[in-house]
């Protein structure tokens, strides 16, 4: 069963130093985490860099928008094709006008999609959390399992946080 | 005590008094705003009584709902618009934009009240069926017989949603932080709402990392839709009504229009938001300037996009192109056109390069105001004259040229006056009710900002140092 404690620090300094003490101590990427409530620059407390995929969606989605688009207004010409005065079946000014929507529809509704998978929601699982991170300070929470729980616990102290709170009390 | 500590607590007070600060701002429930509230309330109401009294008269007769196009038309030029200056300079990575994107973003909301009042002119727009030109070339030649009819009404009304709904995402993920403080630190039902509104947001550096890469695409995204909505609106609901009316540049300067009231919209806004909503502190002159300055080059380019279509028509001297002149410019609505001319690119000019006015609190408010009133007599011109067009749903007539007798103006009714009251006052009533549940002003971009920001003296003055984060 996980377990998560918080650790508040007033400083970015003593903070950073918390998760370089838990990385040394063992724990991974996945078990530690900086909560602020202002966005500090990438790598302030020397966590790894977030990867996301986010740009992926919208390209996806536009690729298959436009495809779709594509194939309504060409479908539609294919199904009757009536050749006007040798010119080609194909109308291109109409079907660009479906396919640029098309391709801008499928782009936001694959975005929405992405914002909402890439950001986990719904998070199962909370993990500890303390309001004073949206007044200014910096929580560190572990969530780890029961038996590494107390050993991250010891760190945090011992870095000097201002206040510790195990999630699960 | 370790100094780090030290200063990391003077840092926290700092920020402290921000967050306490603004949070208590948007908490508050003055008198005033109720009041106002009310008032806004009795004018929406006689907004729907003109609305009824408009259905009475049926979707037949298209002249009588020119007015009604209008509005919905200028609502989408300024509110609709206004989330533009959050957007642009946001991708910019503009300091001075903090105080003011939250409020350009809750216009946003302002499409959706927008989004139902368009419902109705979809009734008066009739089908392909009158042979009118169009852009989806429905029976233009053997093979386009499938080209469904409601086309204009299906593709823009989807374009529409999607736009409001990229605006209300953009919103919500910009607020997501704010909506946070207010579930840890507020009180009342307005921390209830933000409780189901913040639910998943704790601060990780992950959530962070993906707030700003959401907040750059779902900007990109409205962009993008904005322009093809005016695309949209301007051709199927405006320009081919009007016969012998071809303009190709028409929908980028009803785009570019759009971002010229975008950007008087939020200057009157924060004005207002200055003078009687007690942010005196966090809105200067900074960003009476910065707005001031695209205020000045888009009046520029409301001239230059209005004379090289102008140009064409006057130049050209056809007779369908005469018509067309006399229509919209130097017939009926030649006051209107003159009043548009001045507000909208003289006035502007003319008081943007007088230094007193420029660098000053009013000025730039008060030349937002000549563009809004400006863009509301725009929106009437070119609407009411094409709604007036004899023959619109009417396959019997010819859709080729205008009557070469010019047509008189068409003057708003009583119902006309109170759906102007309506649309306006309806607008400004719910961006004012959103205010109450998301904080007008961007609480975590303030505080974002103290990080960054060092004055320090320099020689005999002062001066602020911004550092940039990436």
């Amino acid at each position: 069963m996980k377990r998560s404690i918080i650790g508040l620090f007033l400083d970015e300094n003593l903070a950073a130093d918390a998760l370089d003490d838990l990385r040394k101590a063992g724990y991974t990427m996945d078990e530690y985490e900086v909560l602020t409530g202002l966005p500090y620059p990438e790598g302030t407390f020397g966590e790894d860099e977030p990867k996301h995929k986010l740009y992926r969606w919208p390209l996806f989605g536009a690729v298959c928008g436009f495809i779709m688009g594509f194939m309504i207004t060409a479908g539609t010409q294919v199904a009757y094709p009536l050749v006007t005065g040798g010119k080609p079946v194909l109308g291109v000014p109409p079907m660009a006008i479906i396919m640029y929507e098309g391709t801008m529809l499928g782009a936001i509704i694959f975005t929405i999609i992405g914002v909402v998978f890439e950001s986990r929601l719904p998070r199962i699982f909370m993990g500890a959390y303390d309001t004073r991170i949206t007044e200014g300070y910096i929580g560190v929470t572990v969530t780890t399992s029961e038996d590494k729980i107390e050993e991250a616990e010891k760190i945090l102290n011992k870095i000097g946080a201002e206040d510790i709170k195990r999630g699960w009390e | 005590m370790n100094p780090h500590v030290i200063t990391a607590k003077s840092t926290l007070d700092k920020k402290s008094k921000i967050n306490n600060t603004l949070l208590e701002r948007h908490q508050r429930n003055g008198n005033y705003f109720w009041r106002i509230i009310s008032l806004l309330s009795v004018f929406l109401i006689l907004g729907i009584i003109g609305f009824v009294m408009k259905l009475n008269s049926g979707f037949s007769d298209k002249v009588i709902w020119g007015y009604y196009a209008a509005m919905f038309a200028f609502i989408l030029t300024t509110a609709q618009a206004a989330p533009m200056v959050a957007i642009a300079p946001r991708l910019a990575k503009a300091h001075w934009r903090r105080p003011i994107s939250r409020t350009a973003e809750i216009w946003s909301i302002v499409g959706l009240f927008n989004l139902i009042l368009f419902i109705p002119i979809l009734w008066v727009l009739p089908s392909l069926e009158d042979r009118r030109r169009s852009l989806w070339f429905w029976d233009a030649a053997p093979g386009f017989e499938s080209v469904p009819v409601f086309s204009p009404h299906i593709w823009t009304t989807l374009a529409l949603c999607s736009l409001v709904f990229i605006g209300i995402m953009l919103l919500w993920l910009s607020a997501l932080p704010d909506l946070a403080l207010i579930r840890d630190k507020g009180t009342g039902w307005q921390q209830k709402v933000a409780k189901k509104l913040s639910k998943n947001w704790i601060g990780t550096s992950k959530q962070w990392h993906w707030l700003y890469h959401r907040l750059g695409i779902l900007g990109a995204l409205y962009f993008a839709m904005m322009v093809f909505v005016h695309f949209l609106i301007s051709i199927d609901f405006l320009l081919v009504l009007v016969p012998g009316w071809i303009d190709a540049l028409l929908p980028i300067t009803h785009a570019a229009n759009a971002l010229q009231a975008g950007v008087a919209t939020m200057m009157l806004t924060m004005f207002c938001l200055r003078k009687f909503g007690g942010y005196k502190d966090y809105i200067g002159y900074d960003q009476v300037w910065g707005l001031g300055k695209l205020l000045f080059a888009l009046s520029l380019l409301w001239f230059w996009f209005w004379f090289s279509s102008f140009n064409v028509f006057w130049y050209g001297k056809k007779p369908n192109e005469l018509s067309v002149i006399d229509l919209l410019t130097t017939g009926p609505y030649l006051i209107i056109f003159i009043g548009v001319f001045i507000l909208n690119f003289v006035f502007p000019l003319f008081m943007m390069i007088w230094n007193p006015v420029r660098r000053s609190f009013w000025g730039p408010p008060l030349i937002a105001v000549g563009v809004i009133i400006g863009t509301f007599l725009d929106r009437i011109r070119l609407y009411v004259a094409a709604y007036s067009v004899p023959g619109i749903g009417d396959p019997n007539v010819s859709k080729h040229a205008l009557p070469t007798n010019s047509l008189p103006a068409h003057l708003p009714e009583i119902s006309d006056i109170f759906i102007m009251l309506g649309y306006i006052s309806g607008s400004i009533l719910v961006f004012m009710l959103a205010t109450k549940i998301i904080p007008v002003i961007n609480i975590w971009e303030q505080r974002e900002v103290t990080m960054y920001e060092v004055h320090k003296k320099f020689h005999r003055t002062e001066v602020k140092i911004l550092g940039k984060p990436d």
